[in-house]
């Protein structure tokens, strides 16, 4: 009786949350997985045509030049951001005054808007006259077009996702590196360790979950951007910036193929589930 | 102990890496301050001529305004919301360990997969025909489902950490399992309330995907599509648009100023717990 009482409780105090949650996953899943075989538009949902966007996506060279940038820009991303945000919290980890200062300096890049950074961005490497490019002219050399030529526009996206990324890994890795207890470095310093020995054989290990934890959330925050990537170049110049994302956006809602679009989603869906895979796997080796 | 020269390299290393990693943020706001001619022809980052002209021009020109009402009823419905309903499917998690609830805490991080358009498009159709598409109605039920994954586990993660004898207490006194979460445990969840807030403001506040697929209307946009329609429109205004930006990043910057410290508690508690 009392068990089943609990059972009634616990589903209710659940269902409002499985209900919303489902609007944004189950309806759209399902959906989804049946758009991508038919061949509709926005304006008429079309008709079953098997596995025929899925070929066709894969002869597409758009695809494959989206599906490379996608895992180069993840990891890319995901590296660079991890590198700056442990460098980071390490010194803010330190006895430094005025630390709390600098902790709340170093998260506004993750707070601002995307919106409010692009626009930040393009003062600093929109054109020309942007700042960066004054400063390069200033020192005799020409000004470089970050985001209108290939490479740099690459350079540049990925540049931009760290910034934004950075601070995250900084708190997750902060919060981490304040819970190691000081009596451990006290012993290593005792038995003669170095520096870079005393960060290898403490520090790093001691980092391991919430590591592997920001390592995995960020991949998937990494390959699902749209916001930098979208408001900073729209994937140009020509499909250089481009990521699954960008391309099945451009697809669903511009060029009202829902078909390819949904397509699209489902395969970045598998490259996801993936790489998420290859990490667990390399965290249960480690342990 | 660590030597005093170290800490003076440190704090000088930190301050250069905060000027320049706000870089971006304070060209933004300098040059909103600047006429648009300097802004296309000098080569100085400090304004020439300090002026309020752009801000003039958004605060007559646009619908800046209208968006930031937008913006604020958006953010607090989808907040209130995600607490209301994070908090009891959290406590949930938390407290009755089924095999219901261990598998809902996995689905949670599958969900943090889903490319967006897969999510979108189907959700854009529907809501087409619901008659929810230009309407802040939609953008807010999004978001809150959005939301609620991550806060259902910073909620698990915050009850969690609450030992459950105070409970157990107040069954002794009578008090059924939903009182006891309505008057005891509710009260004293402050910090994990605070921590889901902070993540829910961000999320909203910041949100540009969905407006920009569920809203049409220039007077229904928040503040981030707006600011996109107003480069558009207003291709030349870069000074307009850089006063628009500022004014839109102050409300968070000022709020970022209040809760750091909850950032790094938000940020461990949600992503460890995963």
């Amino acid at each position: 009786m009392k068990e089943q009482g609990v059972k009634w409780l616990q589903l209710r105090m659940l269902g409002p949350a499985i209900l919303f949650i489902s609007l944004v996953s189950l309806y759209p899943f399902i959906s989804g997985i049946i758009y991508s075989l038919k061949d509709g538009s926005l304006l008429d949902s079309g008709s079953f045509v098997g596995f025929a966007n899925f070929a066709e996506i894969f002869r597409m060279s758009e695809f494959w030049k989206a599906f490379t940038f996608s895992i180069g820009f993840t990891i890319c991303s995901v590296l660079g951001s991890y590198v700056v945000g442990l460098f980071l919290a390490m010194l803010l980890n330190m006895n430094i005054p005025g630390r709390g200062i600098f902790r709340v300096a170093l998260l506004v890049p993750w707070v601002v808007s995307s919106i409010v950074s692009m626009v930040g961005w393009r003062s600093m490497i929109g054109d020309q006259t942007a700042l960066v490019n004054t400063v390069i002219q200033a020192f005799g050399f020409e000004p470089i077009l970050f985001l209108s030529s290939e490479k740099w526009a690459v350079f540049s996206v990925i540049m931009v996702k760290i910034w934004r990324s950075f601070p995250f890994m900084m708190v997750s890795l902060l919060a981490t590196l304040q819970t190691i207890n000081n009596d451990m470095y006290e012993a290593a310093s005792i038995d003669g360790a170095g520096k870079w020995r005393t960060f290898v054989s403490i520090t790093l290990p001691q980092l391991k979950t919430a590591t592997f934890v920001s390592w995995i959330l960020m991949s998937i925050w990494s390959f699902n951007d749209f916001d930098v990537l979208w408001l900073l170049t729209s994937g140009g110049p020509l499909d250089a910036t481009q990521n699954l994302i960008i391309m099945s956006y451009k697809y669903a809602f511009i060029k009202s193929s829902t078909g390819i679009g949904s397509a699209l989603g489902i395969l970045s869906l598998i490259v996801l589930l993936a790489l998420a895979l290859i990490l667990m796997r390399v965290q249960k080796k480690e342990d | 102990m660590i030597k005093k020269p170290l800490i003076a390299l440190v704090f000088l290393f930190l301050l250069v890496i905060s000027i320049v990693v706000n870089l971006p943020v304070i060209t933004m706001v300098l040059n909103s301050f600047k006429s648009n001619t300097e802004i296309m022809t000098s080569t100085q980052v400090m304004p020439q001529q300090w002026t309020m002209e752009n801000y003039l021009f958004v605060n007559d020109k646009s619908a800046f305004w209208q968006q930031f009402i937008n913006s604020i009823i958006v953010t607090s419905l989808t907040v209130v919301a995600t607490i209301l309903i994070g908090a009891l499917a959290g406590y949930a998690i938390s407290r009755f360990r089924t095999r219901l609830t261990g598998s809902f805490s996995v689905v949670l991080l599958l969900l943090q997969m889903f490319p967006f358009v897969l999510v979108m498009l189907p959700l854009f159709l529907a809501f087409r025909s619901l008659h929810l598409i230009d309407t802040l109605t939609g953008v807010i039920l999004i978001q809150t489902s959005i939301s609620l994954p991550v806060s259902v586990l910073m909620f698990r993660g915050f009850f969690d950490s609450i030992p459950g004898e105070i409970e157990e207490a107040a069954w002794m006194d009578g008090c059924n399992r939903w009182s006891t979460f309505t008057r005891i445990v509710l009260p004293i969840s402050g910090p994990g309330i605070a921590a889901v807030s902070i993540f829910t403001i961000l999320l909203s506040w910041n949100d540009y995907i969905i407006p920009n697929i569920f809203i049409k209307k220039e007077s229904l946009m928040t503040l981030p599509l707006g600011l996109q329609m107003f480069m558009q429109q207003n291709a030349t205004q870069w000074g307009g648009l850089t006063a628009a930006a500022t004014l839109s990043a102050l409300p968070i910057l000022i709020f970022l100023l209040f809760v750091q410290k909850y950032i790094a508690y938000g940020a461990a508690s949600g992503s460890v717990k995963g």
